[in-house]
C-alpha cells in the first residue's frame, strides 16, 4: 500500500524532514505552499512531486489561507504533514476540521500498515508513547527539519483563494538576539530560582567560562521577558541534545525536562533537595544557585 | 461584544505515573482548571469590560466536567455564565472531536463574537483544540496571541511570531489562543467562590448539539513508558561551594562533559 500525503507549508520552507516522512509513504506527495513565491520555488525543487501555490500574500497573513488550504486538500484527502509553528498549526488544524480528522502531535514514527496510518507519538507531555492506527485521513503536526537542497523541479500550480478577513499592519522585531540552541554542545539553564535580571550576568559568566550557550525555563521568556523565546526548553520550547545541561534554579517539571531528554550529561543545581530535577540528573548540587555558580565559574577558568 | 473561553478541566501529568506495561494511571493526578486557561479569562474580562460585554465560560469533556468541584473553580473566575457539555461519550476524546463539541456549543450560544483559548492544555497539550475549532467555524484564528483591543467584527491582536511580534486587524468572529503572559489572572477570592454558586449554568449533552462524525477511526494499539536514558544521580555535596565545584569539574572533564 501507499497513500498520498499533502505537505502544508506555512511561510516557512524549512520541510526536509517532512518531504522524507512522506516519501516514506510512498504516494504522490504534493505541498500546499502560502507564502511568497521563491517559497513554492524553493520547496518545488525540494523532492515533492507537486505544488499548489495561493498566491502573493501581500499583507494577509499565513492565517488568512486557512480556509483555502483546508478546501484543497479536500478536493484530494490523505495523509496531512505540516510543522507546528502558531501559523501552521492554524492551517492543519483548519484542514483537520475540514476533514474531521485526528490531529496528531508529538509523532516519532509514521508507517502504513495495510491501509492504516500507524503512529507512534509521545503524549501527556511526554510521560508516555502511545501507538495508533488511524483509518481514514490524518493530520500530523511535526518538526520541520531543515530546508530541503535543491534536487527537482516540480510544477507549481496557482490556486486562486481569497484570504480571511485578516491583515498584518504592523511587525516588530523582537529585542532579543536570535540563537539557535539546537547546534549548541553545552547549554546553561536557568529558571526561576534567579531573582533579577540582572543576574543574568552571573549566568552569561558560568556560560563564558564553560563555552556554553544560555537558555531557560518557560516563565523566563514568557511572563518576566529576561530571554527570548527562542531560549526556553521544553515541550513548548526547544528541544535539545546538547553534551552537557546545566539546569539551575529550576524545579524539573516534566513539561521542562522533556526538552533536555536527549542531553548526555544533567548537572543539576538547586537549593531545594527534594527538587523533582534531581531524579533527572546525572550530577546534583543541593545548594544556594548564589553561591555555586561562582564558585564553579571560578573552577572552570 | 460576546466572548467565548474555552476552559479545560484537565489533570496534570506530571502527577500521573506510568506503569512498566505502559498504562498511564491518573488515580493520583486531581482535575484542575488547565494551567494556562485563566490567562484566557482574564484577557476576555478586560476586552469585555472595555467594550460592554459578556464572558462565557465553556467546556467539554466527560461528566467530571460538571461535577461540583470543577464548576465551583470555573465560576469563581471572572465567567458571566458557563456552558457546560458533559458527555461521558468525550472520555479519551482526541482534539478533533473535543474541537467538533465546541465549535458546536458556540454556535449553539449564537452571536458568538470571539472565542479565546488558553495555550496549551496540561494533559493534552497540542495546541490544535483552538485551530480546529476555527476550522469547524470557518473563522480566522491567531495563536499566541499577547494583547486584543477593538470591539464586535473588528479587533486587532498583538501576537508573537519568530524573531518578534506583529499586530494584525482580524474582521468578524474569531479564535484567538492567548500566550501564556498575556494577562495575569486573578486567584479568586472569597467573594468570588460565594459568588460562584449564583452564576447561571447551562448543561449540553453531545446528542443535543449536532456534532458532525468523525472522519477517520483511531485505534490506540498500546501505550508504553518512554525509553529514557539511565541517569547516574550522583549528589555533591555542597555545603563548601569550591570544593563542590572542583569536584564537579573534575568529574565532567573526566567524562569528556567538558
Ligand atoms: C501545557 C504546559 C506546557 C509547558 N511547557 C513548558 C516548557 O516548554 N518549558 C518549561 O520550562 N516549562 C513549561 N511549562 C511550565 C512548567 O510546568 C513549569 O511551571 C516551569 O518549567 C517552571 O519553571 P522553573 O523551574 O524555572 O520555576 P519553579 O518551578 O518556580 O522553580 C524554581 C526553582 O528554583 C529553586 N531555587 C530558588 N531559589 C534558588 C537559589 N537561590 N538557588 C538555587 N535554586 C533556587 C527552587 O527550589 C525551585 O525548584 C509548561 C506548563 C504547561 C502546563
Ligand atoms: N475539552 C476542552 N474544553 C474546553 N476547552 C478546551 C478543551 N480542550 C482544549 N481546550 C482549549 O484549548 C486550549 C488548547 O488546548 P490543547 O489543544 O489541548 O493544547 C486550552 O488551553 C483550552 O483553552
Amino acid at each position: 500500500m501507499t497513500v498520498n500525503t499533502w505537505i502544508v507549508v506555512a511561510g516557512d520552507p524549512a520541510i526536509g524532514d517532512l518531504i522524507d516522512t512522506a516519501r516514506s509513504l510512498g504516494g504522490e506527495v504534493t505541498a500546499a505552499v502560502v507564502g511568497p513565491r521563491p517559497v513554492a520555488d524553493t520547496v518545488a525543487a525540494g523532492g515533492v512531486d507537486k505544488v499548489i501555490w495561493f498566491g502573493e500574500p501581500g499583507d494577509a497573513p499565513v492565517e488568512a489561507y486557512a480556509t483555502a488550504v483546508a478546501d484543497a486538500i479536500a478536493a484530494a484527502p490523505g495523509v496531512v504533514l505540516g510543522s507546528g509553528g502558531p501559523g501552521g498549526r492554524v492551517l492543519l488544524g483548519a484542514a483537520a476540521a475540514r476533514l474531521q480528522a485526528p490531529a496528531l502531535t508529538g509523532a516519532s514514527s509514521v508507517s502504513l500498515d495495510g491501509a492504516d496510518v500507524v503512529v507512534k507519538r509521545s503524549v501527556f507531555g511526554g510521560i508516555a508513547e502511545e501507538t495508533v492506527a488511524v483509518s481514514g485521513p490524518v493530520v500530523l503536526v511535526l518538526d520541520g527539519g531543515s530546508v530541503p537542497a535543491a534536487t527537482g523541479s516540480a510544477p507549481v500550480e496557482e490556486i486562486a483563494s481569497v484570504p480571511l478577513g485578516m491583515t498584518v499592519v504592523q511587525t516588530k522585531p523582537s529585542e532579543f538576539e536570535e540563537v539557535d540552541l539546537g547546534a549548541a554542545v553545552r547549554v546553561v539553564g536557568i529558571g526561576r530560582g534567579l531573582k533579577t535580571k540582572k543576574d543574568l550576568a552571573l549566568i552569561d559568566g558560568l556560560a563564558g567560562a564553560s563555552d556554553a550557550e544560555v537558555a531557560c525555563s518557560r516563565p523566563l521568556a514568557e511572563g518576566m521577558d529576561w530571554l527570548g523565546k527562542d531560549r526556553y526548553i521544553g515541550v513548548s520550547g526547544q528541544n535539545i541534545s546538547p553534551e552537557l545541561y546545566f539546569a539551575i534554579g529550576i524545579s524539573g517539571q516534566l513539561q521542562h525536562m522533556v526538552g533536555v531528554r536527549g542531553a548526555k550529561t544533567i548537572v543539576a543545581i538547586n537549593s531545594d533537595p527534594n527538587a523533582p530535577v534531581f531524579t533527572e540528573a546525572d550530577y546534583g548540587l543541593v545548594g544556594d544557585l548564589y553561591q555555586i555558580v561562582p564558585a564553579l565559574t571560578d573552577a572552570l577558568k | 461584544m460576546k466572548i467565548v473561553v474555552a476552559y479545560k478541566w484537565a489533570p496534570n501529568p506530571q502527577d500521573a505515573t506510568v506503569g512498566a506495561a505502559g498504562a498511564v494511571d491518573w488515580s493520583r493526578a486531581k482535575p484542575a482548571i488547565s494551567e494556562y486557561d485563566p490567562v484566557a479569562v482574564e484577557l476576555a474580562r478586560e476586552l469585555a469590560d472595555a467594550t460592554g460585554g459578556e464572558v462565557i465560560g465553556l467546556t467539554a469533556g466527560a461528566k467530571g466536567v460538571d461535577a461540583t468541584m470543577a464548576r465551583k473553580a470555573a465560576l469563581s473566575r471572572r465567567f458571566d455564565r458557563a456552558v457546560i457539555v458533559a458527555d461521558d461519550s468525550l472520555q479519551g476524546a482526541g482534539s478533533t472531536e473535543l474541537a467538533a463539541v465546541l465549535a458546536a456549543a458556540v454556535r449553539h450560544i449564537g452571536d458568538v463574537d470571539l472565542v479565546i483559548t488558553g495555550d496549551s492544555s496540561v494533559d493534552v497539550g497540542g495546541k490544535m483544540v483552538p485551530t480546529v475549532l476555527a476550522g469547524q467555524l470557518g473563522w480566522p484564528a491567531v495563536a499566541e496571541v499577547s494583547a486584543v483591543t477593538g470591539g464586535a467584527g473588528s479587533v486587532r491582536v498583538e501576537r508573537a511570531i519568530a524573531g518578534g511580534t506583529q499586530v494584525l486587524e482580524i474582521s468578524g468572529p474569531a479564535v484567538l489562543a492567548a500566550s501564556t503572559d498575556a494577562a495575569v489572572p486573578r486567584l479568586p477570592g472569597m467573594k468570588d467562590i460565594l459568588a460562584a454558586t449564583k452564576k447561571p449554568v447551562q448543561t449540553l449533552t453531545v446528542a443535543e448539539l449536532g456534532v458532525p462524525a468523525t472522519g477517520s477511526t483511531v485505534t490506540v494499539k498500546g501505550t508504553s513508558r518512554p525509553d529514557l536514558k539511565a541517569r547516574k544521580g550522583q549528589m555533591i555535596d555542597a555545603k563548601d561551594p569550591a570544593a563542590a565545584a572542583a569536584e564537579l569539574v573534575a568529574a565532567l572533564r573526566g567524562t569528556g562533559a567538558l
